[in-house]
């Protein structure tokens, strides 16, 4: 199996590395609950990243999901926090793929997503209060619809993760707005590619800290040498490195899957819980390891290393919590029996 | 790019002749598990000593897999034989008899073995029928295998070989284990060099096998004892002097393979099934060892590609077996946290929790233990 379509451009990830990186140092972050700086979001429009994998008819950079995990993890590594992954994988994949049209042309319009409930409500929606538009998806006695609605007729109450991020609840009228048909499937899809984008996240996460603490160590001295010679230190970074490489591996397979197979792939689910559970437990340790090897420096806000761990800890409770991605295992092993539970994992 | 990126090969997925020939052990395995004449057991790959079933494998095709025809093998792929294996131990069939054989040494005399040598080895290999064990640790000399003080003389002819060696798994069975000895005098400015390996057959004079018997009762370990024993030339292994770069060249295989991992997942579906009845609650927990055990197999399967494409694999393989013997063991923990003397679970799950609980300590042990491991770990991303 030829698997180069799984490695992004390196002309792209340096553009992504320097757009990222020189925001980031002109713009530190802050306290409290962010808010979403439009100049440099017309920025990322302007080089074609604010719709990287939408097609291209319809005003997208048509890259696949390859590019945008790229994106969705160079704004991770320099701490930049944007709307990029609910706006381009999410909203305007679900928008595209069930064919209903933006609310208006503006190209650099934000979107977010949200499956809300019988009454129109929809608990931390990711940066409503910030979006433009809301695509809400819902079920009605016939199936799913959905619509997309401008961000001024929805009931908006603020909230905000750890990260400050907005998580905002929404109340929309349905009764005042008209819904496509969307299929079952495509909203399980949906399901699956938001858990997928926060593994993506945190696994990025994860690694970051790795990175920052593997660049600390050599040069940070005590007992007249470096702490990487002392051996406890070099285990506690071993066991990040090893947790964040079941994080990596999980999550890399189920991408890798849906990529492959498709994201209705048969045992994605699975997988996408598997790297859920994986990624979010890996967090436990690497953030423990990894504060505990920067000492008291490592908790200011000054340093970046919360940029990482605070982030990792926010993302793995998103979209389900980390107990909730371990029941759906646990039911899919029960569901799976005695006799078919290697061929659950190996398959 | 991140330094995880670095460590672990990218995420291989299962292709679909694989899965075919995963189908194929499967029909077998579950053809001779309704037989029901055989254990199925916890870490059988270490203590379910079978050899009716090793050659049974063969028969099939599925011992010396990637040994090339003309050697008596099947000159099929590393992956292929890696599904094979995963096959075999996800439900604990016995396959300790060939294991050492299948795994390492016919490898090892492909890579290092001469002409004659693998002439005369690897078609009885192949054919379940030649049984090995392992020369390595002594009882001085265990995560620090370059102090081996077994030495190796020069004789007319060959090498005579004294010492001891221990933790010999089989022994009291196998046909012949390879020898790490010195056979020149330590230099302590290069300890890893002067030391050779040597091929002995057991049944030869002056090998002594003595039991090691493993605290449940059990024996699968031994003492080795040599006492003069003579080695010819032609049973020299590999090149005089090079024993430790040939012991440590094929340490990606030996530690990232499903063994590392699935020692205890016969206990882990006896679980599923007490679940499955009933008998046990279904709690978070298990979902996350099961997780653990997935992802697990989706990282040997990645280290497994890398071998494949001849990359090395050293401490991605030492991160998959640091995390996947801890999981072994945690899947015995958890098991025993579950039952009491209140408990209504099958007895199997009982018998099976018994043995992994015993079995355990010497997960994180064999084949270089987690301490040794993470140093691999820290080694290789620069910190020594």
């Amino acid at each position: 199996m030829n698997e180069d379509f799984l490695t992004p451009d390196a002309d792209l990830l340096e553009m992504l590395d320097g757009v990222f990186s020189s925001y980031r140092e002109a713009h530190a972050p802050l306290a409290g609950r962010l808010t979403l700086d439009r100049e440099f979001w017309a920025e990322l429009d302007e080089l074609g990243l604010v719709r990287l994998t939408g097609a291209e008819d319809k005003g997208g950079s048509g890259a696949s999901w390859v590019e945008g995990r790229a994106l969705v993890e160079a704004a991770v590594r320099h701490g930049v926090r944007v709307p990029a992954a609910e706006n381009d994988l999410l909203a305007g994949w679900v928008r595209d793929a069930i064919g209903i049209d933006g609310v208006d042309a503006v190209s650099n319009a934000v979107s977010t997503v949200a499956i809300v409930d019988g009454n129109g409500v929809a608990k931390n929606v990711p940066w409503a209060g910030e979006a433009d538009t809301i695509v809400v998806v819902w079920l009605v006695d016939e199936g799913y619809l959905a619509a997309e609605v401008p961000a001024a007729r929805v009931r908006l109450t603020p909230g905000e993760n750890m990260l400050g991020e907005p998580r905002d609840t929404i109340a929309v009228e349905l009764d005042s707005i008209i819904g496509s048909p969307v299929a079952a499937e495509t909203v399980a899809e949906l399901r699956r590619r938001s858990a997928l984008v926060r593994a993506v996240q945190v696994s990025a996460a994860l690694e970051c800290s790795l990175d920052l603490a593997l660049e600390y160590v050599p040069v940070r001295v005590q007992f007249g040498r470096p702490i990487a010679k002392l051996q406890a230190v070099q285990n506690l970074l071993a066991d990040i490195a090893t947790e964040t490489s079941l994080a990596r591996s999980s999550t890399d397979s189920a991408f890798t899957k849906a990529l492959v197979e498709g994201w209705s792939a048969e045992g994605l689910d699975f997988l996408v819980a598997v790297a859920r559970s994986c990624a979010g437990h890996a967090a436990s340790v690497v953030v423990r390891n990894a504060h505990q090897v920067f000492g008291a420096v490592g908790t200011t806000r000054e340093h970046r290393l919360h940029e990482y761990t605070r982030a990792a800890l926010a993302w793995r409770g998103e979209y389900g919590a980390v107990r909730s991605w371990d029941l759906q295992v646990s039911a899919a092993a029960r569901n799976a029996g005695p006799g078919g539970l290697w061929a659950l994992i190996a398959r | 790019m991140s330094g995880t990126a670095n460590i672990m090969p990218p995420a291989s997925l299962i292709t679909d002749a694989e899965m075919e020939l995963r189908a194929e052990v499967r029909a077998f395995l579950a053809e001779q598990r309704a037989g029901g004449r055989r254990v199925w057991a916890v870490d059988s790959w270490l203590s379910s000593w079978d050899e009716d079933f090793s050659r049974e494998l063969a028969a099939r095709g599925w011992v010396g897999m990637t040994v090339p025809v003309e050697y008596g093998g099947r000159g099929r792929t590393f992956k292929e034989r890696f599904a094979v294996v995963e096959e075999l131990l996800a439900v604990g069939a016995p396959v300790a008899a060939h294991w050492i054989a299948d795994r390492q040494i016919a490898p090892s005399l492909l890579k290092f073995g001469t002409e004659e040598q693998k002439r005369a080895y690897l078609p009885r290999i192949a054919a379940g029928e030649s049984y090995w064990g392992i020369g390595m640790s002594e009882p001085n000399s265990g995560s620090d295998l370059a102090s081996v003080r077994t030495r190796a003389d020069r004789v007319d002819g060959g090498w005579t070989i004294t010492g001891s060696k221990v933790w010999t798994s089989g022994a009291h069975r196998a046909h012949a284990f390879i020898v790490l000895a010195r056979s020149a005098p330590l230099d302590t400015d290069a300890r890893h060099a002067g030391l050779s390996q040597f091929i002995v057959e057991l049944a030869q004079d002056g090998v002594e096998v003595r039991p090691i018997v493993s605290m449940n009762g059990d024996q699968h370990f031994n003492e080795v004892f040599l006492d003069g024993v003579f080695v010819p030339d032609s049973r020299v292994f590999g090149e005089i002097g090079r024993g430790w770069q040939q012991v440590t060249s094929e340490l990606g295989f030996e530690r990232s393979g499903p063994e590392r991992v699935l020692s205890t997942f016969p206990l882990l579906t006896e679980i599923v099934q007490n679940v499955a009845e009933g008998r046990l609650d279904l709690d978070a927990d298990l979902g996350r060892l099961v997780a653990r055990v997935t992802g697990l197999h989706q990282m040997s399967m990645a280290v497994s590609g890398a071998l494949q494409r001849g990359e090395s694999a050293d401490v991605s393989a030492a991160v998959v077996k640091v995390m996947g013997t801890t999981t072994e063991g945690d899947v015995a923990d958890y098991a025993d946290l579950l039952l009491g003397d209140g408990s209504d679970v099958t007895s199997e799950l009982t018998r099976l929790t018994t043995r992994a609980v015993d079995q355990r300590p010497g997960f994180t042990l064999r084949g270089g233990t987690s301490e040794v491991l993470r140093g691999v770990i820290a080694r290789g991303m620069g910190l020594r």
